[in-house]
């Protein structure tokens, strides 16, 4: 394999395996979103803020692996 | 640049007639089709059609640092620090314009800012208590600000189609949404870094600086070692042990934290950024449901990473500022 190659694979096992944790995170903060919600469904708008946030926070790590990719491709 | 049609599809039977709503209907599927085979996966698919030249969007070329467009003495001003500028301008002119005869009963834009303004500082409150939440509303507000215009711009036609020439050629945007810069994602950081480590020197004192150099019971173990409490000498050293590694783990994720926040918002802000151009080019904008979700989602993405860099500020200075007990952490 040249580099070139090597590099485009790189990039798309980068983003692959990086989005594999996040996806993981994300479903468990809804998994306990929704628990909440359904013991207290007066918390809805609390809930949610507080969801979003620690969604974001565990997307953030498929971020790294996007930006990563992206300089693999754009930048090396 | 999400077109009312899809709105108007959507009540389709129900709210116009349907000689309208289905001609609608055949409109958003042909235009759809047409923008598919325009784009580049219908090129590669339908190798044989040829598409009108307008309606394909070229390959776009990403480049991750920005371009300076001129020189102030030895430093060069980049796109994305104009854009920067342009950002504080805009926020500047719109509260100086809200606020300027403020009334009792408020127009609209005054009562727009208002009630933006109200409900961050109810968000300051509910995070960090009464006080606290005051003191640190105005910083809080304000990267919370600066990052949702900065991304918002990003998102307005035509921000990023005004080019620079160079040698006659068109080399690169003259605007650039400050924050797809590193740099401005990092100024941002360490802002908050400063913020939050002043805070917890001011009012955490002590306590803030012992999360970090946790030797108080080591050395106690020592201490009761010469002393001759042998039993209790050894545990203490063990856990003093333990301490100072957990300490010293809480000073390297303190730095990390700097990373953590400089590369969540680069990232999101220069990915979108990549995302909605890709679509351009995989689908053409005249596919429907692709450029126009990403572009929604982009629009909440910048609420919800300002939001995110402005909370977590928040949440981390509150936690520097309280007051720690004699065990720490």
């Amino acid at each position: 394999m040249d580099a070139a190659t090597i590099k485009l694979l790189a990039a798309g096992l980068c983003m692959g395996l990086g989005a594999i944790g996040p996806g993981v995170g994300v479903g468990l903060v809804g998994l306990g979103a929704l628990n909440a919600l359904g013991r207290n469904p007066e918390a809805r708008g609390q809930i949610m803020t507080y969801m979003i946030l620690a969604i974001a926070m565990a997307e953030a790590v498929a971020i790294y692996a996007l930006v990563i990719a992206v300089v693999l491709i754009f930048v090396v | 640049m999400t077109e009312p049609k899809p709105a108007s599809k959507k009540k389709g039977c129900l709210g116009c007639a349907l000689p309208l709503a289905i001609s609608l209907i055949v409109i958003v599927v042909a235009l759809s089709v047409f923008g598919l085979m325009g784009g580049a996966i219908g090129q590669k698919l339908f190798p044989g059609i040829h598409m009108p030249a307008w309606l394909s969007v070229p390959k776009p070329t990403i480049s991750l640092p920005a371009e300076a467009i001129f020189n102030l003495g030895p430093l060069p001003v980049t796109n994305t620090i104009l854009t920067s500028w342009i950002t504080i301008l805009i926020l500047l002119i719109i509260t100086f314009v809200a606020t300027r005869k403020p009334k009792m009963i408020p127009g609209k834009l005054q009562s727009i800012v208002e009630s933006a303004i109200e409900w961050m500082y109810n968000f300051c409150k509910d995070v960090a208590g009464e006080t606290n939440g005051r003191r640190f509303f105005p910083i809080v507000t304000t990267i919370f600000l600066f990052v949702l215009v900065n991304a918002w711009m990003n998102l307005v036609p035509g921000f990023g189609s005004i080019m620079v020439q160079e040698n006659g050629v068109n080399a690169f945007p003259l605007l650039r949404g400050a924050n797809t810069d590193i740099n401005t994602a990092l100024a941002l950081a360490v802002i908050s870094f400063v913020f939050v480590t002043y805070y917890g020197l001011k009012d955490g004192k002590l306590g803030f600086l012992k999360q970090f150099v946790n030797v108080g019971r080591f050395f106690k173990g020592w201490g009761q070692l010469f002393t001759g409490k042998a039993k209790s000498a050894l545990g203490n050293i063990g856990f003093g042990f333990i301490d100072i590694i957990v300490s010293i783990l809480e000073l390297v994720s303190y730095f990390i934290r700097l990373v953590s926040f400089t590369f969540r918002l680069f990232g999101n802000m220069t990915g979108g950024e990549i995302l909605v151009l890709m679509f351009m080019y995989l689908f053409t904008w005249v596919f429907f449901g692709g450029v126009q979700l990403i572009y929604g989602f982009e629009l909440l993405i910048g609420v919800v990473q300002a939001l995110i860099f402005a909370g977590l500020t928040l949440v981390f200075a509150t936690m520097a500022a309280e007051k720690h007990g004699d065990e720490g952490h």
